[in-house]
């Protein structure tokens, strides 16, 4: 059993505490989802349960925490890895041998295990995760879905009782992301592991789940069974921003219009069985016309592009495709499909190996990245790649210095983004120390200031909590009105069903489907949205099979 | 992009004992230095080779010679520029410079920057050969072994172990930074200083935070308990392996006896010696050469024993 007794928790210099008051009780056993906006404490949470705090990251603390009756201030992380497992975000930075066999037996090693023992415990945890096969095989080369399960097991073979989980998944595409959640299910289901997991994405991971606890600065601001908190709480966890499964969300709105039903569905299958009267009871209108489709000039076009890395398979095959002003492209598909080479041709990051790319109708082999990066701007995932200046003032302003811009301009130009994005007053601050939404924001402001007429993103919203993710995606839609064009690369079907217009699904390299979000997203067995797997069933009740979104759904039911 | 890293091929030659293959590497680097003789020299050179074939690493052993050929070549160049002994005058400028005098070219300095050169691909050669084929943990056991405290022995290990996650790091941060409009090799010196920080600052800020975790990781897996650690892989020494470590030392002791009844050495200054081996000396030396190639012949030994 975990208890945490009023705890509080200041870290070094800290003026605000990052935990307050927490009282909690967690029985062995249990599988616990702990989500919150980011920079709420969950991280910390994590971090007392198994003592790196206070004994790697300093700080002032009251009240008491205790793992199975071992209170954290007198045990150091190290005597309660056997009782508690850490599973960190990045599995790069938690690999420290280069095979996997080896990998596993670090920790056992570091508590003086006999050789026998080390290999039973290590045939145990590869036959857990599944990764037998993974063996002999080189940490570096695995890819991160591999990584992570090698993580858990390694973590495992200490045959700890509770198993803490700080965002496992966020750094994983969806499919490696789901891989990794099942596993947690079965390891509490069969071995009776107790699971502590974070997670912003809620969709996937509710229905395995036992318990919902919901942190907000500092503090639990729920907590309680799934069903119950999601269902009660509504209101509250909208505001605060977590991201709330649409199959929920659409629950809750019939609700409001008077729909009875017996309980909440946390999952489709869930929707179909509690919602299936739905469109009976309140009878589905047709829509008729949608909005017309954007058909600009065209600003990207490549024809015949392949593209092919030092003499490996051809990561792009023979790639014809158009994209036009004004548009809001999302690029998605699974892994290594070639999303990522593909939007790097349009900013010259990357030449065509045969083929050709045109940006304006400008050949890229023919200009610099530099001189593209006057009409294409880029943003990449992470902030901290981008952010090396002293002040955030020039580190917006660096990008039109390097361009040679008048001073004049720079300062008028630098003053409207830093207005828009909510910067002027950390304009005098180190960059690096803000928080991740605000270093997010600079990174965009970075780009935006050269006010680019193509705007490209690479999975800008992996691992960014629900109040961030809608933020960026609704500039996005405000910059598009404006006449701009948008490409996002992106795992998330959610978000483009609700923000994008156009879908081009890649697969293997080549583009598999390419049109408006309601024909690509719709019936597609990956990559259909929640709603419209919901929406299938109904079909033979009138309903058009093309829906995506919940205020979609709601039109047509009203 | 350049592999130098550890691939295991499952050749005889990986599977070879650390051990044997850090005998074999010090035997060749202290011959490698005693030796004067480019006869010996160019030997050694040659005995390496069955082992690069054996290991089936010769993609990249080329790279790293290729590299190697760079130096060789400057070696050659700076010897023959600043060394200006010698009879053999082959060029003599029709100028005389302050401090240095008249620049001349000699035969001999010619032949002794080739005598360094070769003995630097030598090195070269075998260090790139034992690097390609030592898994890095075996490496780190191996060093625990001989009592190396293993606390610096992990972190060197780890460092190693970041290397391609360094190389990714730098190749997306420059990617975000000319994305931004910043040309990294364009304006004066002080202009590319300042850009490159744009890459620079990035990298080592992420590589601290980088740091932190894995150190927050590693705690939380029991690293630093205070109990004595043991080893998952253990060290298997078979007999065959004894009998590659003595060879190697053999190898070691021969070659330094050689040095010391006075062969190998050569003279090349003021005049190039002559090149007459003795019989006994030949046959020295096709011993030597047995030696160096034997670590090639064990390995294809142990694989045939495997197989069996």
């Amino acid at each position: 059993m975990i208890k945490l007794s009023n705890f509080t928790f200041y870290y070094n210099g800290a003026e605000k505490p990052a935990l307050q008051d927490v009282s909690l009780e967690i029985q062995d056993g249990e599988f616990v989802l702990i989500t919150g906006p980011s920079g709420g404490g969950k991280s910390t949470l994590c971090r007392c349960l198994n003592g790196l705090i206070p004994h790697f990251f300093g700080g002032k603390l009251r009240g008491q925490v205790t793992v199975q009756g071992l209170d954290i201030t007198n045990h150091a992380p190290k005597e309660l890895a056997t009782r508690v497992g850490m599973v960190f975000q990045d599995p790069e930075n938690q690999l420290v041998a280069k095979e996997v066999e080896r990998e596993i037996a670090f920790g056992l090693e570091n508590l003086g295990f006999s050789r026998s023992l080390m290999a039973k415990r290590i045939e145990e945890s590869l036959e857990a995760l599944g990764i037998a096969h993974l063996r002999r095989r080189t940490v570096s080369e695995l890819s991160g879905g591999e990584k992570q399960k090698v993580v858990i097991a390694s973590v495992l073979a200490l045959h700890p009782e509770v198993l803490v989980l700080d965002e496992p998944t966020s750094e994983l595409d969806p499919r490696s992301a789901e891989e990794v959640l099942s596993v947690l299910e079965r390891l509490n289901g069969e071995l009776g592991l107790t699971i502590i997991l974070v997670e912003h994405r809620l969709d996937r991971i509710v229905q395995y789940a036992d318990r919902l606890i919901v942190i907000d600065q500092g503090r639990v601001m729920a907590d309680g069974g799934v069903r119950n908190v999601l269902n009660t709480h509504f209101t509250e966890l909208t505001e605060i921003g977590i991201g709330i499964p649409s199959i929920v969300k659409l629950a809750h709105e019939l609700k409001k219009k008077g729909f009875a039903m017996d309980s909440i569905p946390l999952t489709v299958k869930e929707a179909r069985r509690f919602l299936g009267e739905a469109p009976h009871k309140i009878g589905i209108k047709r829509i008729e016309g949608k909005e017309s489709e954007c058909g600009g000039n065209p600003v990207i076009q490549t024809r015949k592009l392949w593209h092919v890395y030092h003499e490996g398979p051809a990561a792009l095959r023979d790639v014809d495709l158009k994209i036009n002003e004004g548009e809001f492209v999302a690029v998605i598909g699974r892994n290594g499909s070639g999303k990522t080479t593909l939007v790097k041709h349009f900013n010259g990051l990357l030449k065509p190996t045969s083929g050709t790319v045109t940006v304006y109708g400008v050949d890229t082999t023919s200009v610099t990245v530099a001189e593209l990066a006057h009409r294409v701007g880029f943003v990449f995932q992470n902030p901290n790649d981008h952010l090396f200046s002293d002040t955030v003032a020039e580190e917006i302003a660096f990008t039109l210095k390097i361009r040679r811009e008048d001073r004049a301009i720079i300062n008028t130009k630098l003053d409207a983004v830093m207005e828009r994005f909510n910067l002027k007053k950390y304009q005098k601050e180190y960059p690096r120390f803000l928080s991740g939404g605000e270093k997010q924001r600079i990174a965009m402001a970075s780009v935006l200031v050269a006010e680019p007429d193509i705007l490209v993103l690479d999975e800008p919203t992996r691992g960014m909590d629900y109040n961030l993710k809608s933020e960026l995606m609704d500039y996005l839609r405000e910059y598009v009105r404006m006449g701009k064009t948008v490409i996002l690369v992106t795992h998330d079907v959610e978000t483009v069903a609700e923000y994008a217009d156009r879908v081009i699904l890649l697969s293997e390299g080549q583009i598999v489907v390419d049109g408006d979000k309601h024909e690509v997203l719709s019936g597609a067995l990956m990559f259909s949205p929640q709603i419209n797997r919901l929406a299938q069933t109904w079909v033979g009740s009138g309903a058009p099979s093309d829906i995506l979104t919940v205020s979609e759904l709601l039109k047509i039911l009203e | 992009m350049i592999e130098l890293r550890y691939k295991n091929r499952e050749t005889g030659f990986h599977e070879l004992n650390v051990f044997a293959k850090l005998v074999w590497l010090v035997s060749i680097f202290v011959l490698a230095l005693v030796f004067s003789h480019p006869l010996y020299l160019l030997l050694l050179f040659w005995a390496i080779l069955p082992s690069v074939a054996v290991a089936k690493v010769w993609r990249e052993w080329l790279t790293s010679m290729r590299f190697a050929a760079y130096l060789a070549l400057a070696i050659v160049v700076i010897n023959v520029l600043v060394s200006h002994h010698g009879s053999h005058i082959l060029y003599q400028a029709p100028i005389n410079l302050p401090v240095v005098g008249t620049p001349v070219i000699t035969l001999e300095a010619i032949a002794f920057g080739f005598g360094m050169a070769l003995r630097l691909l030598v090195l070269i050669s075998a260090f790139s050969i034992i690097n390609l084929t030592v898994h890095p943990d075996d490496m780190m056991l191996a060093m625990t072994k001989i009592n190396l405290p293993y606390k610096s022995v992990m972190v060197t290990s780890l460092s190693s172990r970041f290397i391609p996650t360094l190389m990714e790091d730098i190749e997306r941060i420059r990617d975000v930074q000319r994305a931004r409009g910043l040309e990294l090799d364009k304006g004066a010196l002080a202009q590319r200083v300042k850009h490159y920080s744009a890459v620079i600052i990035p990298l080592l800020s992420n590589s601290l935070d980088r740091a932190v975790q894995v150190a927050e990781a590693m705690e939380s897996r029991a690293f630093g308990t205070g109990i004595r650690r043991t080893f998952y892989k253990e060290m298997k020494i078979s007999q065959l392996d004894i009998l590659t470590i003595v060879s190697g030392f053999l190898l070691l002791m021969l070659g330094i006896l050689m040095r010391y009844y006075g062969y190998g050495g050569y003279r090349y200054y003021p005049t190039l010696e002559a090149i007459n081996p003795d019989g006994l000396e030949l046959a020295l030396l096709a011993l030597l050469v047995l030696l160096i190639s034997g670590l090639a012949l064990w390995a294809l030994v142990k694989k045939g024993l495997e197989i069996d």
